[in-house]
């Protein structure tokens, strides 16, 4: 049996006084997918914040890759890829400058043509050169998206990568990830409502007030043939 | 270990040997041939300075242990200490206006312990001002671990340059600890008493706030626990 | 990612400081004549100095030098604000934070921009302060050089750690010089005064322990920045 890519013993984290995660155990398998569905405030952003290693549990422990998320090195943050509600792009460069900064950064091997590939991808090549400030919020989030893929990571945290987009743009993030799990990524996405991906099969959780309550709404992810159970409980 | 039997244990020392210290400057030790009485405030600017830039110390230290370890108890250490020291800092540069008045005539004078002390006090009060304005993020401890580390480290350098600053305008003061000007023995005794009369008071102070931000810190530890189990509790309705 | 093992770690830390540095000044280009305000700003400063201190009807390098750097630490401040300012919008200091790059070549990053900025305004200062304070251009004007950088170097690196935290809380920016000043005086009495010598016509070697004061300055508060900086910059 081969390692989880995430792995999560009695994760709880807490503001101020408030609890926003409790005793969450998560496993992930490698090219495994995962929707973890919720209302606001359930603790979704907070659980893919921890799983990215940017915050770090109040008790409990969180593994990528093997690794405890609070000392990711940067070998591991290399294979992560994130989408998050902040789309962590400059507003006054343009597209193009900001695939290719984010691509030095992965040590990706051509930055100029990544970028320029994953604009395509994207549906963004004819405004490559505008300045992301002029962008509407669902172009923005197109862009965020090519973002997080263009290093090929091997694993994807999404925040609500739907949010803002119309039909076509959700094609398009749908395209992506269904091309990151063909490739062997594993994915973990959040949203309010599990969303039809057609083609992949994901097991579909649901939080509630900082819990992972049961595998939820198993018929609607299942895709022609049983679901894969790939999580742990 | 009894927080309340060490507290009150320095309590009593400080007392007692801060009687002692009163009296030797006071009746026992001779004053000084060229200053007279005003030199008497040597006795109390040693111990201040020396237990402002240690308590300085006793921040960093803490610091570095609560980066390291990430235990709520050194941050409240630290906090403690700035604040300790900050009041004895304030006693140190008080007393130096007192004692330049009747010497130089002004209010105050730039020789290279009180300016020293002077810088010490505003990094303090810089400390305390993060503190402040940072109360309500999360990261507060780790900001003021940083910056006390960090102006701790440039204490040795502060003291450098102004040293080197004052030999170029030399100061007629030599008072030094322990050094030249401190013929009669009668003299180191008292400084080495009031040097451990303050120290008791500054580490009986210390203690005080010490064992109030633990309790503070434990009271918060405690009601995160309350509403976890609360939270806990709403599940099974 | 096929070239990605052949590339070795110093290579990476290379190209990411030299990244970000070139994103960060790109921005600075882009952000039009807000650098350029801040700039007139610092030499504003000595405008001001030079009617506070009635340095029209005086020649004194002491004056001159403790005004130029007055404006210095003045714009020192000012750009280190600015280091971590770009970072603020669409949360892209968590997207620098979740990438490969060291939090430690982030800091030399943020410092080289912050460098750069206190470099420009000191070469406009000295213009202006030669000028103002009825000084000559020639050798002691050159010798200042090397004592500014020393002198930028330190502030800068010391204002680009501190920013980090003090970008962070309420009333931040009144916060940078509360904290900046006092830890920087000992780099300020050093540069002040080989400044106003070197100003005066005396030789760099005569100057020897200024000079190392503002060194060890240096030396610490860039090793200190480089390893504290994640410290303070992360969220946990």
């Amino acid at each position: 049996m081969s390692a989880p890519v995430v792995e999560t013993h009695r994760l709880a984290k807490t503001y101020g006084l408030a609890p926003v995660l409790r005793e969450v155990e998560l496993r992930l398998l490698a090219g495994a997918g995962a929707f973890i569905v919720g209302g606001n405030g359930a603790g979704k952003s907070t659980l893919l914040r921890i799983l990215a290693g940017l915050e770090a549990p109040s008790d409990g422990r969180a593994l990528v890759f093997g690794q405890d998320t609070r000392r990711l090195g940067a070998r591991y943050r290399r294979r992560i890829g994130v989408m998050a509600h902040q789309s962590f792009l400059y507003p006054n460069l343009t597209a193009r400058e900001n695939l290719e900064f984010y691509a030095e950064l992965y040590s990706v091997a051509d930055p100029r043509a990544s970028a320029i590939q994953w604009l395509d991808r994207v549906g963004l090549a004819g405004v490559a050169d505008t300045r992301v400030r002029a962008f509407s919020r669902g172009m923005e989030q197109r862009l965020s998206a090519a973002r997080a893929m263009l290093a090929e990571p091997g694993l994807l945290l999404l925040d609500e990568p739907f949010a803002s987009l119309d039909h076509d743009g959700a094609e398009i993030i749908e395209a992506l990830i269904r091309g990151a799990v063909e490739r062997g990524a594993s994915v973990i996405a959040t949203a309010h409502a599990v969303p039809e991906i057609a083609g992949v099969e994901f097991a579909a959780y649901e939080i509630s007030r900082g819990r992972i309550a049961q595998q939820a709404h198993q018929e609607e992810v299942r895709r022609g043939g049983r679901l894969r159970t790939l999580l742990g409980r | 270990m009894n927080h309340s039997a060490i507290r009150n244990g320095l309590g009593y020392t400080t007392l007692a040997l801060m009687i002692i210290a009163l009296f030797m400057v006071f009746d026992y030790v001779p004053p000084e041939a060229e200053q007279g009485i005003a030199q008497l405030i040597f006795y109390f600017h040693v111990p201040l300075a020396w237990v402002a830039f240690a308590s300085f110390g006793l921040v960093a230290i803490a610091g570095i242990f609560y980066l390291w370890l990430g235990d709520q108890l050194w941050d409240d250490l630290g906090y403690a200490a700035a604040e300790t020291g900050m009041v004895f800092c304030t006693l140190m540069i008080v007393a130096g206006s007192i004692w330049a008045k009747p010497i130089w005539g002004t209010w105050w004078t730039w020789d290279s312990r009180l300016t020293t002390t002077f810088i010490l006090w505003l990094m303090y009060g810089g400390y305390l001002m993060l503190r402040a304005s940072a109360d309500d993020t999360p990261q507060v401890a780790r900001f003021a671990a940083v910056v006390g580390l960090v102006a701790a480290l440039d204490v040795p350098i502060v003291i450098a340059s102004v040293r080197l600053w004052r030999t170029i305008h030399p100061a007629v003061l030599v008072t030094r600890q322990g050094g030249h000007g401190l013929e009669d023995p009668r003299m180191v005794a008292t400084l080495l008493v009031c040097l451990a009369a303050f120290t008791a008071f500054w580490a009986w102070l210390l203690m005080l706030r010490f064992t109030q931000l633990r309790a503070r810190s434990r009271m918060g530890a405690l009601a995160v626990r309350i509403a976890f189990a609360r939270a806990a509790a709403a599940d099974l309705k | 990612m096929a070239g990605d093992s052949a590339r070795c770690s110093a290579d990476r830390t290379l190209s990411g400081f030299a990244a970000v540095l070139r994103k960060d000044l790109r921005l600075e280009l882009r952000s039009g004549e807000s650098t350029l305000a801040l700039l007139a700003l610092s030499m504003l400063v000595l405008v001001v100095l030079v009617f506070a201190l009635d340095a029209a009807h005086v020649r004194s390098v002491e004056v001159a030098a403790g005004a130029l750097w007055v404006a210095m630490v003045f714009a020192g401040m000012l750009g280190a604000n600015r280091a971590l300012l770009a970072e603020r919008d669409n949360g892209a200091i968590r997207g620098l934070l979740l990438s490969p790059l060291d939090p430690g070549t982030l800091y030399a990053a943020k410092l080289a921009a912050a460098l750069i900025f206190m470099l420009i305004a000191e070469v406009g200062a000295v213009i202006l302060m030669v000028i103002f304070f009825n000084l000559d251009f020639d050798a002691s004007t050159a010798r200042l050089a090397p004592i500014l950088v020393l002198g930028a170097i330190g502030f800068s690196a010391l204002a680009t750690l501190l920013s980090a935290i003090t970008g962070r809380t309420r009333s931040g920016d009144m916060l940078l010089p509360i904290l900046a000043v006092p830890i920087f005086v000992p780099a300020l009495i050093a540069g002040v005064k080989a400044s106003a010598a070197a100003l005066g016509g005396a030789p760099l070697a005569s100057m020897g322990d200024w000079l190392r004061i503002m060194i060890a300055f240096d030396v610490l508060f860039v090793v200190a920045g480089y390893l504290l900086f994640e410290q303070v910059v992360g969220e946990n």
